[in-house]
């Protein structure tokens, strides 16, 4: 499908043999038009399919189109050109099946719920029977290690917490695509590193196909099993870096020389941004 | 360590402005009354001996003197459960703002989401609004209270009405500010939900409305005391501070007016702190920002 008349169209296909794509973004270009100037190009000709269970991390300085891929995936925006796909539906299609959780840079919780009342919301408005989302929520509670601040409102619990309940909360109807846009960019390096552990436990138990929006070439290696590396002006996919780490990670991977290949290897592919 | 400044407590200052009024009320009082007092004097039949003391008991004191002030709240407080007390008629008159104010809630709650629905229904409805503000309330009462009389609606309800009129209209103004003020990111949250319109409107609208909602509610209780009032003056009525003050301004009775006068007063405060106490407890989470 690669279209050779164009050559900014980078097509990466999964290996031969792997099952149908659950994702799929096809020649996607996002043109915002700005009063009096040129128009600002955020996407230029994206493609990527990625494979159910996948850990994708997208990164690149600001201004490369991550976030407005995100958004375009989550029918939050719209292409100008090309078709987005997930699970064989449209990203409004996904969005009132409810495919998929959204994880914001900023936790964005209600201030006036409590932590279990947050992760309640989405299960109120998909209007879950009252016994079932309690118990549902107190679950994912439990399961990002909040279970003794149920009845703790959000300026109570310090950002690390609000984060895990945004987390907590995108997980608890169960979709089967997390979008996460920058969720730990706000922390500090060590509450960041515990919540990257507390992620890749949370992928292994539930198998879900995620993307990772960030700026930390660290995390993204450390996380993903694949790196998609995008470059600004115009928004554009630069390479896409398989990584072979051992599974499961934990505190050895960040100690393992491999690792430092591929960090290595992200610098590089990043170097047009540097120069 | 520097120690923290000792917290004053927070009926303190309105206490000390209290007490600085009182200790003005005499000197203000001698002030106004002096030229009453000397002609009083001047007549020989009061049994005062100079225009100092004199000035404590003119029959229609400007500024009443605090013993006066004193005997006429007594005598118009009095017999307690009698229907012509000054507390008897004040409560008439809370009675109608309260109603005139749940009224005036609920319009503005329509309007107001009437007004964020759409551009459209802004643009249709908001110039009204604000036109309805520029109909004298004098002028308006008559007509409803003879309009509602047609339909046999009486009592407190007219009175209700025409102080919803007017409180309404910071309340909608308010509410409608409030339910647009809506961070995009929540907004977005909901949509990837594929919340319906009721959902981002009970969930998220109404709780973050709810700040101004309560601000705006204290101006319309105000406004709408001054409403009940004002149509208890201009409709015919026989309860309520209106018709009293009404009464007692045709006996040129200053004493009176006075004691109504502080009596409304009172009730406007205490409407206004109890939405205060009301605010403090629905927005417990915004003590801690």
């Amino acid at each position: 499908m690669t279209n050779l008349t164009d050559p900014c169209l980078l097509t990466h296909s999964q290996p031969q043999g792997s099952p149908a794509p659950l994702v799929t973004v096809q020649g996607v270009s996002k043109i915002y038009p700005v009063l009096g100037r040129d128009p600002v190009v955020a996407l230029h000709h994206v493609s990527l399919e990625v494979a159910a269970g996948e850990f994708i991390a997208l990164i690149g300085p600001s201004g490369c189109g991550k976030t407005t891929l995100l958004r375009i995936l989550a029918d939050l925006d719209q292409p100008t050109q090309g078709t987005v796909q997930m699970a064989g539906r449209s990203p409004q299609q996904a969005r009132q099946d409810r495919l998929y959780g959204y994880i914001f840079q900023a936790p964005t919780l209600l201030e006036w719920r409590t932590a279990l009342q947050n992760v309640l919301l989405p299960l109120q408005v998909m209007n879950w029977p009252a016994a079932e989302r309690l118990e549902k929520a107190r679950t994912m509670l439990k399961l990002v290690g909040l279970e003794l601040f149920h009845h703790n409102y959000p300026w109570q619990l310090s950002g690390g917490m609000q984060q895990r309940v945004s987390i907590a909360r995108a997980l608890a109807f169960d979709p089967d695509v997390l979008l996460m846009d920058e969720p730990f960019g706000a922390l500090d390096e060590i509450t960041r590193e515990k919540m990257n552990l507390e992620l890749l436990r949370l992928w292994e138990a539930t198998h879900k196909t995620i993307f990772f929006v960030t700026h930390s070439i660290q995390e993204a290696v450390f996380l993903s099993t694949r790196v998609v590396v995008m470059t600004p002006n115009p928004g554009q996919i630069a390479q896409i870096i398989p990584i072979d780490l051992p599974q499961p990670r934990g505190f050895e991977t960040w100690k393992d020389p491999r690792f430092f290949q591929l960090t290595t290897q992200v610098l590089e592919s990043l170097r047009e941004v540097y120069a | 360590m520097p120690n923290p400044p000792p917290a004053t407590p927070p009926w303190l200052p309105p206490l000390l402005v209290g007490g600085a009024i009182l200790l003005l009320w005499v000197p203000l009082m001698l002030l106004t009354n002096w030229s009453g007092s000397q002609d009083l004097l001047a007549r020989g039949n009061a049994d005062c001996s100079s225009v100092f003391a004199c000035a404590f008991q003119l029959r229609n004191p400007i500024i009443p003197s605090p013993p006066q002030l004193l005997r006429g709240f007594y005598q118009m407080a009095t017999p307690l459960f009698s229907t012509d007390t000054v507390l008897f008629n004040g409560l008439i008159t809370l009675g109608e703002t309260l109603l005139g104010l749940a009224l005036a809630l609920t319009l503005g709650l329509l309007t107001a989401t009437l007004l964020v629905m759409s551009r459209a229904s802004e643009r249709m409805i908001l110039p009204w609004i604000v036109a309805s503000q520029n109909v004298p309330i004098v002028a308006l009462a008559p007509v409803l209270a003879v309009l509602l009389g047609q339909y046999g609606v009486q009592g407190l309800l007219p009175k209700g009405i025409v102080a919803a009129y007017i409180a309404f209209f910071p309340l909608s103004i308010g509410i409608a500010k409030g339910l647009r003020s809506v961070p995009s990111l929540q907004l977005d949250l909901m949509h990837t939900y594929h919340a319906r319109a009721w959902q981002v409107y009970v969930w998220l609208r109404l709780p973050i409305a709810l700040p101004i909602l309560l601000t705006s509610l204290k101006i319309s209780a105000a406004m709408a005391l001054v409403g009940s009032i004002v149509a208890e003056i201009s409709i015919v009525s026989f309860a309520g501070l209106g018709p009293m003050l009404l009464s007692r301004s045709y006996y040129s009775d200053m004493v009176g007016l006075w004691v109504i006068m502080l009596v409304a007063a009172g009730l406007g405060i205490g409407l206004v702190q109890s939405i205060d106490l009301l605010e403090k407890r629905l927005l417990f989470w915004q003590r801690q920002r």
